[in-house]
């Protein structure tokens, strides 16, 4: 019974749908249109994007030829809002930190991986009862090791001065350089909580609390616990 | 060419293809409005009625019709007279069916919940009568299909095409388009038995 019914329905469907009659015009009209505005919107952006893409090739010819392009770059990315390095490529490949011979030594090549996990690249909070070093300001750069400007470099030398050779004024520049290069980073939230300690450590207070302040107060949502012990004792 | 995972891919070579044919061809790759009109001219009834089976709204299958000849000189790059141009507009048709059928399930689905289905015209005779409830009935057991299974039932059983053409239209082996055919009138039966008529 129900075979017969399914018989009779697709008949019915067939029989229901088959030519109407309708000429399709109204629907031809329409294909018409819609075949007219794709010809006349892929016109369109020829004539747009012709003369871009010609300007664009020989604006890249005329920077790469006059060695103007990586300041091209930096000024293109500040028009369109990228958060870049504030100073031009050239002058970050220059970025230096003060070492001593033996830390230059211990530069890790480009191939090498970046430091640990933040967990563990983040020094341990100071005890406060801990002996500082005297206050000084971070030391000029003297011997001054360039090296390639990316930020994994800078991360991986200020890393180094802090946790290796734990020579804080230097892992302070360091953290400096790295944020200077890359203040929006991956890292860049363990290199101020780092930078903050520095400070901590070379008895600098005032500028530790305030670097502390925004990681105690929750704004950072990053070691929140450990920041607002080390205000307390700070305060003490 | 795939959509909905439908994919077009046909597999028997038309032998003896005319240089009028392959004229038409190239000015369809080249998206020529008036070669474009000649296929219309010539398919559309057919695109129109496989369109308003698998869909089952004349609304939404003129909308597949406008979408089929629009697509139509991007999809004539893969051409190759391996099929007739027909049965290449049906594998369009198919390939871009999916967001028609399941508006026009949707709407069906809401009408009848709100019961507004239009009365049959009681002018009408009663053979006409029957006809428009069984399509209406077979439309409604359709939207319970899926795509692969619905495209199949209308093209080998209200299309009356052979599994061989169905499976050059669809991309898939004779064999699935038996299953698919099997399983869709399985389920058929079981949603006509269940509205109470079979």
């Amino acid at each position: 019974m129900t075979d017969d019914l399914l018989k009779a329905a697709t008949r019915a469907l067939h029989e229901e749908t088959a030519d109407d009659g309708d000429d399709g015009r109204f629907t031809r009209a329409r294909v018409m249109a819609s075949l007219h505005q794709g010809t006349v919107k892929r016109r369109t952006r020829l004539a747009f994007i012709l003369p871009l893409a010609a300007c664009l090739a020989a604006g890249t010819a005329w920077g790469a030829a006059t060695g103007r392009l990586p300041a091209m770059f930096h000024a293109i990315g500040q028009v369109v809002g990228y958060r870049s390095p504030p100073n031009p490529p050239k002058r970050r490949a220059e970025v230096t930190l003060s070492a001593t011979p033996a830390a230059v030594a211990q530069q890790p090549t480009p191939s090498d991986v970046l430091p640990p996990a933040p967990s563990t690249a983040v020094e341990p909070a100071p005890a406060r009862a801990e002996p500082r070093a005297p206050a000084k300001a971070a030391p000029a750069p003297s011997s001054s090791a360039s090296f390639q400007d990316t930020d994994g470099d800078l991360y991986r030398l200020a890393h180094e001065a802090h946790f290796v050779s734990h020579d804080y004024a230097r892992a302070l520049a360091g953290w400096d350089a790295y944020l200077k290069a890359a203040p929006g980073g991956r890292l860049a939230t363990e290199a101020r909580y780092n930078r903050a300690i520095c400070l901590l450590r070379l008895g600098r207070d005032d500028e530790a609390r305030r670097a502390l302040q925004p990681f105690a107060s929750g704004m950072i949502g990053y070691r929140q616990t450990e920041a607002r012990e080390l205000l307390e004792e700070l305060s003490h | 060419m795939s959509i909905g995972g439908l994919v077009f891919s046909p597999t028997a070579p038309l032998e003896d293809v005319s240089a009028d044919e392959q004229d038409l061809v190239a000015r369809l790759v080249a998206a020529d409005p008036s070669a474009v009109g000649e296929v219309y001219d010539q398919h559309h009834r057919a695109v129109r009625a496989f369109a308003s089976r698998l869909v089952g709204d004349a609304a939404a299958a003129e909308d597949l019709v406008h979408e089929v000849f629009v697509a139509l000189p991007r999809a004539m790059r893969g051409y190759r007279f391996e099929s007739s141009l027909r049965t290449f507009l049906i594998s369009i048709a198919v390939n871009h069916a999916r967001h028609h059928v399941r508006s026009a399930t949707r709407r069906r689905a809401a009408i009848g919940r709100l019961a507004l289905e239009p009365e049959g015209n009681s002018a009408d005779p009663e053979q006409i009568q029957r006809r428009k409830e069984l399509t209406s009935l077979l439309t409604r057991a359709l939207d319970t299909l899926p795509l692969e299974q619905r495209v199949t039932f209308v093209l080998c059983e209200v299309e009356e095409r052979t599994s061989r053409e169905v499976a050059e239209i669809t991309g898939v082996p004779e064999g699935t388009v038996r299953t698919r055919l099997h399983h869709a009138k399985k389920k058929l039966r079981q949603e006509l038995s269940q509205e109470g008529i079979g």
